[in-house]
């Protein structure tokens, strides 16, 4: 072996306590990065799947400021043709009043988001059908699924009992209507399902008064990396002068929710790299205790004919060793975290389960930041040795 | 022309500058014939050391000149004066001068490795380290051996490169007076064995005998040039 990498290699493996701090840094701060991106980028693709899932798809299709007036027969069975679509499925989105209720008490009266859906498509175009935990999905007209918070500011209506609900349609006119409750839906996540209504499509577009109208179709596919694909042949087969079609990924659809997210997470990768910054000051602090105890041996290396850049050396393999174990330690510790919120299904605040992935690009980067800062950070301590003259190997004591 | 392994002439060293300024050493010239055992003695103070370090190329004077194997020191640069120390000079130190991190052995190789000629050299420090007795202790870490023991480690490292000079400064200061006596004894027989000069700095001219030159110092100038000296 290279007599600098030996020496530079026990210099700092044979100071445990060196050894120990230094790498400890660098591995804390590996950790923080991993754990900051288990958490955010988890919270991020978790928010990213609840929207594909229950309220876009992969490809949403809607019409410029308006309903679509197009059959959604022919629209539906147009991109199911597609070989990448798996499903698609007409939906409306409105609201109703309901009258919230303690007690038998009506103690206000207020508005919530009605999701109107095609009983047998949208169960293959989205998931919401698996949240319900109480009864069963929307199915025959009339019949309503209630989330779990309005179901219990109406006073908590079994499966099977009737409400009333008030709509408004698209003249402006109050409707009221008598639902059956089929089901009652408690979702964890980021959608808000437990404040909604979700009731069969025909019987909202007939309360609304648009037969045969709908507002948007959510398109599901079996290649998720193929929606601007799908979303470029919707576009040339409808062109957006004729039917004023207006077609988004997901990505552009849940931008709006997004965005706020992609700041989030750039702040906290931010504070991941001043983590990063300070570890590197631990380094440089541990390199240059680590110079002025080797003095005398460094004079001594100079005596019997090292060079300063031999010296320089041996102090970027100790930066080597303590980068290449703390990013070892780090990677070790990070995705032993990883592989703990996968198992254990981490859920965010309790309620959202994070969608957990070893991302293994975003691993080795850091590790490589990681082991590049750790022989940044003995760059200047390095330098200082070469600064010491030969005759250091004659000091007394 | 005699054939002088080293040669010192009108030598100063200045300390500090100014209101500070010390003379550690004031015109100095003598010189070493090859083979021969030397001594530089004085009292504590008078310069020995920062003598041995200009002769050893750690420091360079202020003003005159080290020649040593007829190459004028003061004309190299730095890597040059490394790579000359490497491989004209052995040093041994009053103080524990190996590296406490590597073995006996990884020592004593050391300078072969600085000096990129690996080849055999572990064989050769063995031999080296069977002369003074410490074949035993090889694989120890210098700083599980004795002072004693690590003096001669010393001294085998200032030999494996073949140095024209090997320059000892007090190398029997630290040690009791058993192993002090063997030291002086191994560094006499070495120099009678291998006919390397050895420079050795001492406050104990007594405890060497008869040596082929003693250099006395006082204050920086030289007092006394004795060849052939007998212990008195
Ligand atoms: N690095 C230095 N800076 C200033 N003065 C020094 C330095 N080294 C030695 N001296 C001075 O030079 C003189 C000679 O010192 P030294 O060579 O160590 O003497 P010796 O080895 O004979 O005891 C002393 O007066 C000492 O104080
Ligand atoms: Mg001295």
């Amino acid at each position: 072996m290279d007599y600098r990498a030996q020496i530079g290699i026990r210099f700092i493996t044979r100071r445990k306590g060196s050894l120990i701090a230094a790498s400890l840094a660098v591995a804390i701060a590996i950790l923080v990065v991993q754990v900051n991106s288990v958490i955010f980028q988890g919270l991020y693709d978790a928010i990213v799947r609840d929207q594909i899932n229950y309220r876009f798809g992969h490809v949403y299709i809607t019409r410029e400021e308006d309903f679509i007036t197009k059959s959604d027969f022919v629209l539906v069975n147009w991109l199911e043709r597609i070989p990448y679509v798996q499903a698609a499925a007409p939906r409306i989105d409105s609201s109703a009043s309901i009258n919230a209720t303690i007690d038998g008490k009506i103690i206000r009266d207020y508005s919530v988001p009605v999701i109107g859906v095609d009983p047998v498509l949208d169960r293959e175009a989205s998931t919401m059908a698996q949240t319900v935990g109480d009864g069963q999905y929307v199915s025959y007209r009339n019949s309503v699924v209630l989330g779990a918070i309005v179901d219990r500011d109406l006073g908590g209506p079994q499966v099977g009992d009737t409400i009333k609900l008030k709509f408004k349609d698209q003249h402006g006119n109050d409707v009221l209507r008598r639902l059956t409750v089929v089901g009652i839906t408690s979702t964890a996540g980021s959608v808000g399902l437990d404040n909604s209504i979700i009731m069969n499509i025909d019987t909202l577009r007939e309360i609304i008064d648009r037969p045969h109208q709908t507002q948007s179709i959510i398109v599901r596919l079996n290649d998720p990396t193929k929606d601007q694909d799908v979303k470029d042949l919707f576009l040339a087969a409808f062109p957006s002068n004729a039917d004023k079609f207006k077609a988004q990924t997901i990505e552009e659809s849940a931008e709006t929710t997004l965005r706020g997210f992609r700041s989030g997470i750039a702040l906290i990768n931010l504070v991941g790299y001043f983590g990063m910054m300070s570890s590197a000051f631990a380094v440089v602090t541990i390199q240059m205790m680590q110079v002025t105890s080797k003095t005398r041996d460094i004079g001594v290396m100079r005596a019997i004919g090292s060079k300063r850049k031999d010296v320089l050396l041996v102090f970027i393999f100790q930066g080597m060793v303590i980068g290449a174990i703390g990013a070892g330690l780090g990677t070790a510790m990070g995705v032993a975290y990883t592989a703990y919120a996968k198992e254990t299904h981490m859920t965010f605040q309790g309620s959202l389960p994070l969608e957990v992935k070893y991302n293994w690009t975003s691993i080795i980067q850091t590790d490589i930041m990681a082991f590049v800062l750790a022989i940044v950070a003995s760059i200047y301590p390095a330098y200082k040795a070469t600064k010491l003259e030969p005759v250091e190997a004659m000091r007394v004591g | 022309m005699a054939d002088y392994v080293l040669e010192v002439k009108n030598v100063d060293k200045v300390y500090g500058h100014g209101e500070t300024e010390v003379y550690a050493l004031r015109n100095l010239s003598f010189s070493v014939k090859r083979g021969e055992f030397m001594l530089i003695v004085g009292s504590s103070g008078s310069g020995k050391s920062t003598l041995l370090n200009m002769i050893g190329l750690l420091d360079r004077p202020t003003r005159g000149k080290v020649i040593i194997d007829g190459v004028d020191t003061s004309d190299l640069n730095d890597n040059e004066l490394s790579t000359f120390r490497n491989s004209k000079l052995g040093f041994i130190f009053q103080f524990s001068n190996l590296l406490s991190d590597l073995t006996v052995l990884e020592n004593v190789t050391l300078p072969r490795k600085i000096q990129g000629t690996v080849h055999n050299s572990a064989e050769e420090a063995r031999t080296l380290l069977k002369t003074v007795g410490l074949e035993t202790q090889m694989n120890k870490f210098a700083n599980q051996i004795s002072g004693g023991q690590a003096q001669r480690v010393a001294i085998t490292r200032a030999l494996i490169n073949k140095p024209s000079i090997v320059l000892a400064d007090e190398p029997t200061g630290n040690l009791d007076s058993i192993s002090a006596e063997t030291t002086v004894q191994l560094l006499k027989s070495l120099n009678r064995k291998l006919y390397q000069t050895f420079i050795i700095v001492t406050h104990d001219r007594h405890q060497f005998g008869d040596v082929d030159k003693v250099v006395t110092i006082k204050d920086g100038r030289i007092l006394k040039e004795e060849v052939e000296a007998k212990m008195q």
